[in-house]
């Protein structure tokens, strides 16, 4: 119950932040989102074992929490912290063309009216 | 002797083009000699064919579909292909003469002669499926012969394409159905089941689309125009394609598959009212062209209308009359489109307005045109008057056949429409002859063309006179055609005079009322006015053609934005109606849900929330770029101790290590960046928030915590330190079990710094610029004596976090990671640790956790397969240690790029530019593709 | 014929992925050389030499599997070559030959971060069609987009950068989605494994579980309505790029997709109308905004969406028939796909825009090119005796066999706009008047009726077609034409003899459609 109140308030607040745009928006909403992703695959593997996994000879795994969707939430959070960092710098780049005046080639490709052109 | 014949004419498509390059325009003359012998090779069968019989030659072409390539032979296909063959002989060695010397020969002759093989291909084939082939490929050759000439060219050719096309698939669609319907695709076989397993339902579906497609082929309204449109090829090409053969197909198909739908009152109905409606209409539009071309192909449309409609009238003499019909109209409208050629060439004009008088200066032209008018016109003793009255009679018979149920009303109105037809076509015919070879010769210095050029028009016309004089000649193939189209064997016998019949009379009413036409031009034309209409189809066609373009940009407009909102949108609909579509289907089905297991919610849980709330909702309203950022790296806390309660130390540890490294990579960067605005409306944002807040709440709700632990979780925790001697059961998983996931997200980080060199550039005074922005003097000096103390610390955390990682919360990524953080303490600091450098520490990483993949394979185990080792001095060792100091490297050196590269934003440097010992020159080539998308 | 079943399950299976990977390592530490570029050319080849002995091992429904790192099935990822995926491998690896020569003539190849971004990102698209567990696969699909979206970005212009980032945005969601619904399906399975899964759909719980990684993967194939992003990005990276992306990334989208519904999904269930509806939606949408699209690869990007829906509509109908239209289609809108995007690329580079409206008649001047456009164009149609004629049967074959009466309208009525768009392109860029002979095109379409004066004039258009050369043409070069071309001889060469891939498409349709073979081989005995 926690853990999907939690994952909603996340989701919801990583979307608003997704479609309201801006580029720190996008990026800090990707974030929360990815968040939520993984506290859902942590939450799949069963909030009520509370243990970690870590299993030396004597300790017997009653209480422990399941390991696989541990390892699947890092492999994730370290894929998502790549996939951050390349967006990062795709931003930086987005910027600083932006603030180019001299790059004019969109609304040439983006003009949907070019289709109505006769085509002979 | 069949597959000879088409394989001939076939093959020869391939040779022309080395004929072309000797004889030139020449080439039309051993082309012609090639058809005659084709037509000699089926010539050869007809004995057989005569006698009755079906010659069938078969070979399996296509298993899956169980698609026979059939060759058949019977009546109706002989005469088809004599058709083709003998018309086509014609007008190849019609076209030497009458193409400029200037004129790229080489496709025309080409396309020609791929042509007369897909229409012979279409009158021979006994198989659906081939049919459909060689019927694409007829609308084909079509268009290239249309296309090939300018823009005028283009564009007609394009509208034709549109229309046959249309048919096309509407004949695929036919095919199929056939097919499925009754199990084969073999044209007899499906005759012979077709009264069992075709319902009339079936019939009614195939039914349309085979008018449809034989509609758009032979050009009946409204689908005609395209024909007047195809004049604009070259003369050769309107005899051959546009007059005698092409637009035939449409006539075959019907012929073919009338048996089926010969007591299908729609069909007949449908045949005749638009197949007399286009006779007239034809008429009419021929009767007001002044461009002789124009006239010829309206007159065409005339004709194949008249030809449909006889079909539609579904009695075994119409059919005949049709066939009759079929050979008449080749002869003489061949003959007439050749003598156009001529008189163009000779002339210069094709514009009645223009000529006049030729018969002085070209007296065999001349009648030979007559000859070929008065067929036309139906006038005796002209083979095109026989076919006539065959026509009248039919259409006066209309009401023996059984669909009318004997109304007399229907035969009436039916000869009525026909003789209006034909008095039309008189009139129009005497035009042409009339108008061209009589009154004043306006032009000097015209002579009578070379024999070499008037002969292949020549053999038509006198054809025509000889069939016109002994009719009888052609009864046995006429009759051998009814059968084929399903009738039992009857005694036709075609003849010039039957007697003061009815057909007679209204043959005369029909020529007087043209006369009339005719000689009274002058106020028929005052009345009708002078100039020839403009046509409406095309406009139709091209309303509706830029109408559709325009619609599609419309519908297409959504690519034409970046905003996310827009193309994100379907998804947030897609999951709100699988939300919607799990309440419909769930609490039905057995019970609904297991109970959620005790103890998923806990007491401390609630604290994180409150921590949690806050946090995240003033994240969402803050405007500041750093404080964003910061409320992102509480959260990230929060849940890294949350993750830390749940039993996940090894994912706390990496979400903490991770947030502080994407803190700090980030901080320059957005900090750089405008506070920012808002792009999406709110309103919209905050609904797709709720909604997919709502949705994944659920889906939480829903799908977790309601089963006991997983049959692998159970495994893992048993067997996993037995198995791999690793007591922490999630390294285990990460760098043992799971091995290939890992090397996979170290080739995303791999991936990730390769983008990092390739996009940036270092400029290490824009990173003091960063962080004074960041930070502000003195903290910075504390920084620097902090960092001294920290580093070593760090970096010997890493050693021992990699170190135990098999058995204790940490491993490579871990280690990596807090390496990494070492790295930036040291370059926040500004202080220069002697790392190598990031391409180095990449490439180095990725190949040693490649090759450790190797090491199972070469040991006789399955790749990534980790191998024990017992090693003295540090007892046992797995070569997963191997891999995960690869990871390591590859992390240290993601972090490394990361922090030189991201912080500069190469403000200063051209992009796709890494002004790097190890990124070498990657500046964009002069002509950069790219250059061209943009 | 026999192949070593333990050689492909030890050593070649895996080297799909890895192969690439190491090959991308060598080419990024030598750098930008002749030497990388063969690299980059030797690998794809290497990887279709395995896919035909993949191919010629499973010919019989036989699966090989590689139990990663030699744990016991179930347990290990597995890598399973089975002739469906065999299939993708040999086909995606054959255009992501052609694909390189047509780069490297293009001038990407000089670029030192190219071939090391195009061998990751083929690695990861093999390692998709390999694994059989859906984490992996989530995995191996990022392996594969990060380097795309290096590639997106490479060309550095205000449009690209732009399209790459709505491109990376489109993709990350995707891929959270994905992660998402896997948490939903090990919440209510407890596995991840897709032999694990199989036939699982039928439980609602799951059903609707799935259909969360279902709508994620429907967004990455551009399935409608989650289609816009694809034309709204595709058309402003490099044309090589984009070629070598229409082949490969959209594909692992539309593959997942047909193995997971196949496999979870009991067909006659609730998906199969909600597939039916999204995948004629797909089509319709899809052609009319092609039509209504003004650049070369605008109308060949909208077509993608079309035929994503041609393609995917046969998974839910007539079980085995429809699946095995499925393959063959899928093979031959990859091939027939690429070679558009690789002639719309060479038009694009020689001529310097992919406005339709700004180019024209270059059929007289690049014949070579313009056949290949035709063969091509015809291929995509469903024109006879192309590859697309015998996919568009087997559809409606399906269609037919299965009564859906919608399907098969829609896909002989979507048919006519193809070819009106083909048609658009063709008259467009490659008939009509070349560029230098403008004034002529000014009269309006309607004006060239037969009507005296018009008539008049292109009765002795047969002169002035030949007499008025063409501006002066530079010939384009062959490398670029060449790719383009092979590819679509390759489609009229399957056209003409189809039996082959029919046939491996059937059996590949009825494995797919009867996974026994699959999950025993997946689940069942360790390495």
């Amino acid at each position: 119950m926690t853990l999907a109140i939690a994952v909603g308030l996340l989701a919801a607040v990583g979307t608003w932040l997704v479609v309201r745009g801006g580029a720190v928006r996008l990026i800090l909403g990707f974030i929360l989102l990815g968040h939520a992703a993984n506290l859902i695959i942590i939450s799949a593997g069963g909030a009520f074992r509370r243990e970690a996994p870590l299993v030396d000879g004597q300790l017997l795994a009653e209480n422990a929490a399941d390991p696989l969707p541990q390892a699947f939430v890092l492999t994730a959070i370290v894929i998502t912290f790549g996939v951050t960092v390349y967006l990062l710098s795709l931003v930086a780049r987005t910027a600083k063309q932006s603030s180019k005046v001299e790059d004019e080639s969109i609304g040439r490709i983006e003009d949907p009216t070019d289709g109505g052109g006769r085509s002979s | 002797m069949l597959v000879a014949s088409l394989a001939l004419v076939g093959l020869t498509t391939f040779f022309v083009p080395v004929l072309v390059r000797y004889l030139g325009r020449f080439t039309g003359y051993p082309l012609a000699v090639i058809f005659l012998i084709s037509a000699g090779l089926l010539l050869a069968e007809s004995p057989a064919v005569m006698s009755g019989e079906t010659v069938v030659q078969s070979w399996q072409w296509v298993a899956a579909f169980d698609v026979q390539f059939t060759l058949r032979l019977n009546g109706l296909a002989l005469l088809f292909a004599m058709l083709v063959l003998g018309v086509g002989a014609l007008v190849l060695s019609y076209a030497p003469q009458y193409l400029d010397p200037s004129y790229e020969v080489g496709r025309l002759y080409t396309v020609l002669n791929l042509f007369a093989a897909a229409m012979l291909g279409i009158v021979l084939s006994g198989d659906l499926i081939l049919l459909l082939v060689f019927w694409e490929v007829t609308t084909l050759c079509s268009f290239l012969l249309v296309a090939g000439n300018g823009t005028a060219g283009a564009w007609a050719a394009t509208r034709a394409l549109v229309i046959t096309g249309i048919g096309g698939l509407a004949l695929f669609g036919a095919v199929v159905l056939l097919a499925i319907k009754t199990q084969t695709t073999d044209i007899a076989t499906v005759f012979a089941v077709a009264p069992e397993r075709l319902s009339t339902g079936d019939l009614a579906l195939i039914g349309p689309l085979i008018v449809l497609a034989a509609f758009t082929k032979s050009a009946q309204l409204p689908f005609h125009f395209w024909l007047p449109g195809a004049m604009v090829a070259v003369t050769p090409v309107s005899a051959y394609l546009h007059a005698a053969t092409l637009v035939k197909a449409g006539i075959y198909l019907l012929l073919l598959f009338s048996p089926l739908f010969l007591d299908m009152p729609a069909w007949n109905l449908t045949l005749m009212a638009f197949g007399l409606a286009t006779a007239v209409f034809g008429a009419y539009q021929a009767l007001r062209q002044r461009d002789l071309k124009a006239l010829l192909a309206y007159s065409t449309v005339s004709q194949l209308g008249t030809m449909v409609a006889l079909v539609g009238v579904g009695t075994s003499a119409a059919l005949a009359a049709a066939a009759l019909l079929v050979v008449a109209h080749a002869l003489f409208k061949a003959t007439l489109f050749m003598l156009v050629g001529i008189v163009d060439r000779e002339a210069g004009s094709r514009d009645l307005d223009e000529l006049s008088g030729l018969w002085r200066a070209m007296p065999v032209t001349a009648a030979l045109t007559g000859l070929a008018a008065m067929s036309m016109a139906g006038l005796p003793p002209l083979v095109g008057f026989v076919a006539k009255e065959e026509a009248f009679y039919s259409f006066l018979d209309t009401s023996q056949a059984s669909w009318t149920q004997g109304q007399e009303w229907t035969g009436i109105a039916a000869a009525v429409i026909a003789v209006l037809g034909a008095a039309l076509t008189f009139a129009y015919s005497a035009r042409i002859f009339g108008g061209v070879f009589f009154g004043p010769l306006t032009q000097r210095k015209l002579y009578e063309p070379s024999w070499l050029f008037l002969a292949p028009a020549f053999v038509p016309a006198v054809a025509g006179l000889a069939l016109g004089v002994a009719p009888g000649l052609l009864n046995g193939i006429i009759d051998r055609t009814t059968v084929d189209v399903g009738f039992t064997m009857v005694q036709s016998d075609l003849s010039l005079w039957h007697g003061f019949s009815t057909a007679l009379i209204l043959s005369i009413i029909a020529i007087t009322l043209g006369s009339i036409l005719h000689f009274r031009r002058r106020w028929v034309m005052r009345w009708l006015g002078e100039e020839p209409p403009e046509p409406v189809a095309p406009i139709v066609f091209d309303r509706i053609w830029y109408g559709t373009l325009r619609f599609g940009a419309k519908v297409g407009r959504s690519a034409h934005t970046t905003s996310v909102g827009v193309h994100l949108f379907g998804v947030g609909a897609l999951l709100l109606g699988l939300a919607i579509v799990g309440f419909a289907i769930i609490p039905g089905s057995g019970g609904g849900l297991p109970a959620m297991i005790p103890g998923s919610a806990q007491p401390v849980d609630i604290a994180i929330l409150v921590l949690l709330v806050p946090a995240v909702v003033f994240l969402a309203r803050t405007r500041s770029a750093i404080a964003a950022l910061v409320l992102a790296g509480f959260v990230g806390l929060i849940i890294a101790v949350w993750l830390l309660l749940l039993g996940a130390p090894d994912v706390a540890l990496t979400l903490l290590l991770v947030e502080f490294l994407t803190v700090v990579v980030a901080a320059p960067v957005l900090s750089r960046l405008p506070v920012h605005r808002d792009i999406g409306r709110s309103t919209t944002a905050a609904i797709s928030a709720i909604v997919v807040g709502i949705v994944s709440g659920l889906a939480v709700w829903a799908f977790t915590g309601r089963r006991e632990a997983s049959n692998l979780s159970e495994y893992f925790l048993a067997e996993a330190e037995a198995l791999t001697g690793g007591t922490n059961v999630v390294n285990t998983i990460l760098v043992d079990f799971r091995g290939l996931d890992t090397l996979g997200e170290v080739t995303v980080l791999f991936a990730a710094a390769l983008g990092l060199l390739a996009a940036t550039a270092v400029t290490v005074r824009a990173r003091q610029d960063a962080l004074s922005e960041v930070l502000g003097a003195g903290e910075r000096t504390v920084l620097r004596v902090g960092a001294r103390v920290v580093i070593p610390l760090l970096l010997l955390a890493a050693l021992v976090l990699f170190w135990r990682g098999h058995d204790e919360p940490g491993g490579g990524f871990i280690a990596g990671l807090v390496a990494g953080a070492a790295v930036a303490v040291a370059s926040i600091a500004g202080i220069n640790l002697r790392v190598p450098s990031a391409g180095i520490l990449l490439s180095s990483g990725l190949a040693i956790a490649l090759a450790s993949a190797f090491i199972g394979p070469l040991a006789g185990g399955a790749a990534l397969e980790p191998i024990k080792v017992d090693v003295p001095v540090l007892g046992s060792l797995t070569s997963s240690l191997i891999f995960d100091l690869g990871v390591l490297l590859i992390v240290v050196g993601l972090v490394r790029a990361a922090l030189e590269r991201l912080d500069g934003l190469g403000m200063d440097n051209d992009p796709g530019d890494a002004g790097d010992d190890d990124s070498g020159d990657t500046r964009a080539p002069a002509n950069h593709p790219t250059g061209v998308a943009s | 014929m026999n192949v070593d079943v333990a050689f492909l399950s030890t050593w070649a299976l895996p080297l799909v992925f890895l192969g690439p990977l190491i090959a991308a390592v060598i080419t990024f530490v030598i750098g930008a050389s002749a030497v990388s570029r063969f690299i980059g050319l030797l690998v794809p080849l290497g990887v279709f030499a395995v896919s035909i002995a993949l191919i010629i091992a499973t010919m019989d429904g036989q699966v090989v599997v590689s139990q990663i790192a030699g744990w016991p099935g179930g347990i290990a990822i597995a890598f399973v070559g089975d002739l469906f995926s065999a299939l993708m491998l040999a086909v995606s690896s054959l255009l992501v030959f052609t694909s390189m020569v047509f780069s490297y003539a293009a001038g990407l190849g000089i670029d030192r971060w190219f071939v090391p971004a195009v061998l990751i990102m083929t690695g990861g698209v093999y390692g998709a069609y390999a694994t059989a567990d859906l984490f992996n696969l989530f995995v191996m699909v990022e392996v594969a987009l990060l380097p795309s979206y290096i590639l997106m970005s490479r060309s550095g212009t205000l449009t690209a950068l732009r399209a790459a980032r709505l491109y990376l945005i489109v993709n990350l969601t995707a891929s959270t989605l994905f992660l998402a619904g896997l948490g939903a399906v090990y919440g209510v399975t407890g596995t991840v494994n897709m032999a694990a899964l199989a036939g699982l759909g039928v439980l609602p719980v799951v059903g609707v579980a799935t259909g969360v990684i279902v709508i994620a993967l429907s967004l990455k194939a551009a399935l409608v309505p989650t289609h816009s992003w694809l034309p709204a990005t595709y058309p402003y990276t490099s044309p090589a790029v984009t070629a070598l992306f229409s082949g490969l990334l959209t594909k692992i989208g539309v593959y997942a997709l047909v193995r997971i519904i196949s496999l979870i999904y009991e067909p006659g269930q609730l998906v199969t109308v909600i597939v039916v509806i999204a995948c004629v939606a797909s089509m319709v949408i899809g052609v009319l905004g092609a039509l209504g699209e003004g650049t070369i690869r605008g109308v060949l990007t909208f077509h993608m969406i079309s035929q994503v829906g041609y393609i995917l509509v046969g998974v839910v109908l007539a079980g085995a028939v429809g699946l095995a239209a499925v393959v063959f289609y899928l093979i031959h809108h990859t091939i027939v796909k690429t070679s558009l995007f690789l002639t719309g690329g060479t038009v694009e580079h020689e001529e310097g825009t992919g406005i339709i409206r700004r180019l024209g008649g270059l059929a007289r001047a690049h014949p070579v090119a313009s056949l290949a456009f035709l063969l091509a164009a015809l291929s995509l149609i469903g024109i006879p005796p192309f590859s697309g004629f015998w996919a568009k049967l087997g559809v409606l074959n399906a269609a037919a066999d299965a009564g859906s009466a919608l399907v098969f309208a829609a896909a002989l009525v979507v048919s006519v706009g193809t070819l009106g768009s083909m048609l658009k392109l063709g008259s467009g860029v490659f008939w009509g008047t070349p560029k230098g002979m403008r004034e002529e095109d000014e009269e309006t379409p309607s004006d060239v009726t037969v009507g005296p004066e018009t008539v008049g004039a292109t009765g002795v258009a047969i002169d002035v077609a030949t007499a008025v050369e063409a501006p002066p043409v530079t010939r384009w070069r062959p490398l670029l034409v060449i790719p383009g071309l092979a590819l679509a001889l390759v489609s009229l060469g399957i056209g003409l003899y189809p039996e082959w891939l029919l046939s491996l498409a059937d059996t590949a349709g009825r494995s797919l459609a009867d996974p026994a073979a699959y999950v025993s081989a997946v689940l069942g005995g360790g390495s």
